[in-house]
């Protein structure tokens, strides 16, 4: 009864949720006794590129897992496109794209097929698949390796392959974790070139790094998530506010949020030795 | 003794302690004896006194014969060694290939400060548990089997310890060496499935010619008459260059005269050592070069062009990759051989089946021979879906997350799964079941019931593995064949044959009824017709509800327990 009454007044009027891509309220997901997520919201706006930044275990691709639709909550809504993920999870995994941190992919099959496959679970219409598939096989040098078979790829270019999958489906929003892992200078360059125009055609991007500098560059607004909760939520200005650090960049802000001044006794140690 | 106490050394010791602990952690966890360990003592004790009682009465037939017995049971003696040598040697190969050249753990120990002859001595150690702990363990029983009704000497058990071991050793240092020789010529995947070609080809030809031999004629002896020449050229010694014949030839001198042949044992604890010791510098000399090719990928070089034009049809596209990745692994599509080996075999025990000295009218034998055979076409459905349907879910790994996190709902992929697999299946259940009706003579609604029965029963199994394999889904599993012996492929085998025992045995009464109507007076009264008629429905009605049943558990499992 008391579960009842619960998701009752957690149920998001439709006023709430329009005019925001993601809604997430009150998230929370627990592994047997341990939290990974606790009572998570934020809302993400059409056309933002939303930074998700958080020391290692703090409970980042949990989110996004649950946001992509691999882990069910414990508790709490997500609402994608003004679509309850819960109830209406075919529409709301139609209008996300998401890029996981391992590029694991289907070894036996080519590049090309790779993509023809992810095109038609998504139903992506022919002439959309054909203008796109050349145009980011070309724009990451895969090109030449369309027709081979993804198990002689390297790291680098299978995390290429999936970002094209995704960029190739125009998903409203794309939610991404580590998107730089893997990939050479140039390639990083197009990413974040990519992630930019993505966000000025009206889409948004969820983005999960632990490259301060990546997040600083493109973000609009930046969450930190600390031991499951959400610590601080904002623009630069914001979070140098909450972190009472004026003028300073992320780097000194993200350690000074999450706890980690005592980063500052060990590298004094570390130099004495 | 300088050198293997050198190898044991802290470096030694060192590269071996993750197969220690990994051994031990997994039979005794925090240093308990498990129930589940305790399970698998006994269930192997019971194995090997199963074997050794076998052995035991199928030899002491043999010698109740004549002196021809005698002989024939030496000569299945000497068969079961080569077959037991080439096993090993076959399965090392194989499993030398991953350990040495595609072990996950090869580049934390090739950048470590140690020698190659250290990398070998571990992955020989290792790779021989692995491949021959089983046959050694079951070979005991059967090898005891002969000397028990030999009444060998005291001196025949350790002979046949000695023979067990330096055999095994002797196959596993052939294949490693044979191995390091191999991955130097081909990158390590391709000669993986060469030598796993290699190995299915000398599995079916065993299979096949053991089968058209009929052993079943050996323990006739109105056929002894036939056997005469076959034995006179069987009864040539065996190939005096084949290890595995020195062990047999030693073993089958002391049965029949009490003395050693101690040319043989020394051969036999000489070359495994020898050949170590090749393989130790064939290591040396091709390691570096055989693991710079095993890093070259098989379909690399090779550019495969999909000539069909893009169309947004899931379904379409998981028939595609399903298809692609099955006959792109070497590992999968080299089964199919094994699959028609085991169809052209059940077939023929049809043709060579003797009816007509059964005691019953053939035609009443004939059909019930049918009826069972729609059970025993089922069990081989259920264990092909198991090796092939069950892991089909896991077998998805990492990338399951791309099924998960599109549009396609659980629901509706299992069921593309399903509707992929149905074909094959069906065709192989109408294959097994029509061909054997026809060599049997089968006419009249003894035909209908056995296809219709027959095919609800796979489509059932089917659906079942699904169910399973999605309850049980292990996305970190290396390959299909892994999948097989965990807990849910087993619960699906049960569950399978469970099902079709109780369709078979709920039937017997209805369809004998019917038949016997229609074998005496070729009419089939109302009554009868009317239970079979229930029958019928009472198990489709069965086998829809524990289709659906597992198919939503699993579809219920895979969407809320995540990756």
């Amino acid at each position: 009864m008391v579960k009842r009454t619960n998701t009752i007044n957690k149920t998001l009027s439709a006023a709430q949720v329009t005019g925001h891509i993601l809604v997430i309220d009150n998230l929370t997901k627990k592994f047997g006794r341990f939290t990974a997520v606790d009572n998570i919201s934020l809302k993400v706006q059409r056309g933002e590129i939303f930074g998700f930044l958080g020391p290692n275990g703090a409970g980042k691709t949990t989110t996004i897992k649950m946001i992509a639709g691999l882990l069910k909550p414990d508790n709490g809504q997500i609402f994608i496109n003004d679509h309850n993920l819960a109830q209406e999870p075919r529409q709301c995994k139609q209008e996300t794209g998401y890029i996981p941190d391992r590029p694991y992919l289907f070894e036996k099959l080519t590049g090309f097929e790779f993509l023809q496959f992810i095109a038609s679970l998504y139903d992506l219409e022919p002439e959309a698949f054909a203008r796109n598939t050349n145009h980011y096989l070309k724009l990451f040098d895969l090109e030449n390796w369309q027709h081979h078979l993804i198990e002689s790829y390297s790291h680098g270019m299978r995390q290429k392959l999936i970002i094209s999958s995704i960029f190739m489906l125009e998903p409203p929003l794309i939610v991404v974790d580590e998107p730089m892992v893997g990939l050479d200078p140039k390639s990083a360059r197009i990413v974040k070139e990519l992630f930019r125009r993505h966000a000025a055609t009206g889409a948004s991007i969820f983005l999960s790094t632990h490259s301060l500098e990546i997040a600083e560059e493109l973000c609009d607004r930046i969450g930190i998530i600390l031991n499951g909760g959400l610590r601080v939520l904002g623009n630069l200005q914001d979070l140098q506010r909450e972190a009472r650090l004026e003028h300073s960049d992320l780097e000194e802000i993200f350690l000074e949020l999450t706890g980690a001044y005592e980063l500052q006794d060990v590298i004094a140690a570390l130099r004495s030795e | 003794m300088k050198y293997f106490s050198e190898m044991m050394s802290s470096k030694g010791r060192t590269l071996l302690q993750p197969f220690l602990f990994t051994t031990k952690n997994r039979f005794f966890p925090k240093n308990k004896v498990p129930f589940r360990t305790l399970g698998i003592l006994v269930f192997s004790l019971t194995v090997c006194l199963v074997l050794y009682q076998i052995v035991v009465k199928v030899v002491t037939y043999f010698h109740s014969q004549n002196e021809l017995g005698i002989i024939l049971s030496l000569k299945i003696f000497q068969m079961a060694w080569i077959t037991m040598f080439a096993m090993l040697v076959f399965s090392c190969m194989v499993s030398a290939v991953s350990t040495l050249f595609l072990s996950q753990d090869n580049e934390i120990i090739f950048a470590a400060p140690v020698t190659n002859s250290e990398i070998f001595f571990m992955r020989y150690v290792t790779t021989s548990i692995y491949t021959s702990w089983m046959m050694v363990v079951f070979s005991i029983p059967i090898f005891a089997g002969y000397g028990a009704v030999f009444e060998a000497g005291i001196m025949y058990w350790p002979l046949m310890l000695l023979a067990i071991l330096t055999t095994a050793a002797v196959a596993t240092t052939f294949g490693m060496g044979l191995t390091v020789l191999l991955v130097n010529l081909f990158p390590a995947k391709r000669t993986k499935d060469i030598i796993l070609y290699l190995s299915i080809c000398f599995g079916i030809f065993i299979y096949i010619i053991f089968r058209l031999l009929r052993p079943e004629d050996l323990v006739n002896p109105d056929k002894y008459g036939h056997f005469i020449d076959y034995l006179s050229s069987l009864a040539t010694p065996a190939a005096p260059y084949i290890p595995a014949a020195w062990a047999s030839n030693m073993l089958s001198y002391y049965l029949l005269d009490r003395e050693i042949d101690f040319l043989l044992a020394g051969l036999l604890i000489v070359t495994p050592i020898a050949l170590f010791f090749l393989g130790e510098w064939a290591m040396e000399s091709w390691f570096l070069s055989g693991v710079t090719k095993s890093q070259e990928s098989f379909g690399g070089y090779r550019r495969f062009f999909s000539r069909v034009k893009y169309r947004c049809s899931s379904m379409q596209w998981i028939f595609r990759k399903e298809a692609k990745l099955f006959l792109r692994d070497s590992a999968e599509w080299s089964q199919l051989f094994m699959i028609a080996a085991l169809v052209v075999v059940y077939l023929y025990n049809f043709k060579v089946l003797p009816v007509d000295r059964s005691m019953f009218a053939e035609e009443y034998v004939i059909n019930l021979i049918s009826f069972l055979n729609i059970g025993l076409t089922g069990f081989v459905v259920a264990s092909l879906a198991a090796r092939f349907v069950y892991p089909s879910i896991g077998a998805e790994g990492g990338s399951f997350y791309i099924i998960m996190s599109s549009p396609l709902s659980a629901g509706r992929y299992i069921l593309h799964k399903y509707l992929f697999y149905v074909l094959p299946f069906t065709a192989l259940a109408l294959i097994l079941l029509a061909v054997s009706n026809r060599l049997l003579n089968i006419e009249g609604p003894m035909w209908w019931i056995s296809i219709v029965t027959g095919l609800v029963i796979t489509w059932t199994v089917l659906a079942m593995a699904l169910g399973f394999g999605a309850i049980y889904a292990d996305f970190k599993a290396e390959n299909r064949a892994a999948a097989l012996g965990g807990m849910g492929a087993i619960l699906f085998l049960f569950t399978a044959i469970a099902f079709e025992m109780a369709i078979i045995f709920l039937g017997g009464s209805p369809v004998y009824r019917v038949m016997r109507g229609w074998l005496r007076n070729d009419v089939m009264p109302t009554n009868d017709l009317l239970t079979l008629v229930g029958w019928a429905l009472s198990s489709i009605a069965l086998s829809l509800f524990l289709a659906l049943f597992f198919v939503r558990t699993g579809i219920k499992k895979l969407e809320t327990s995540g990756l």
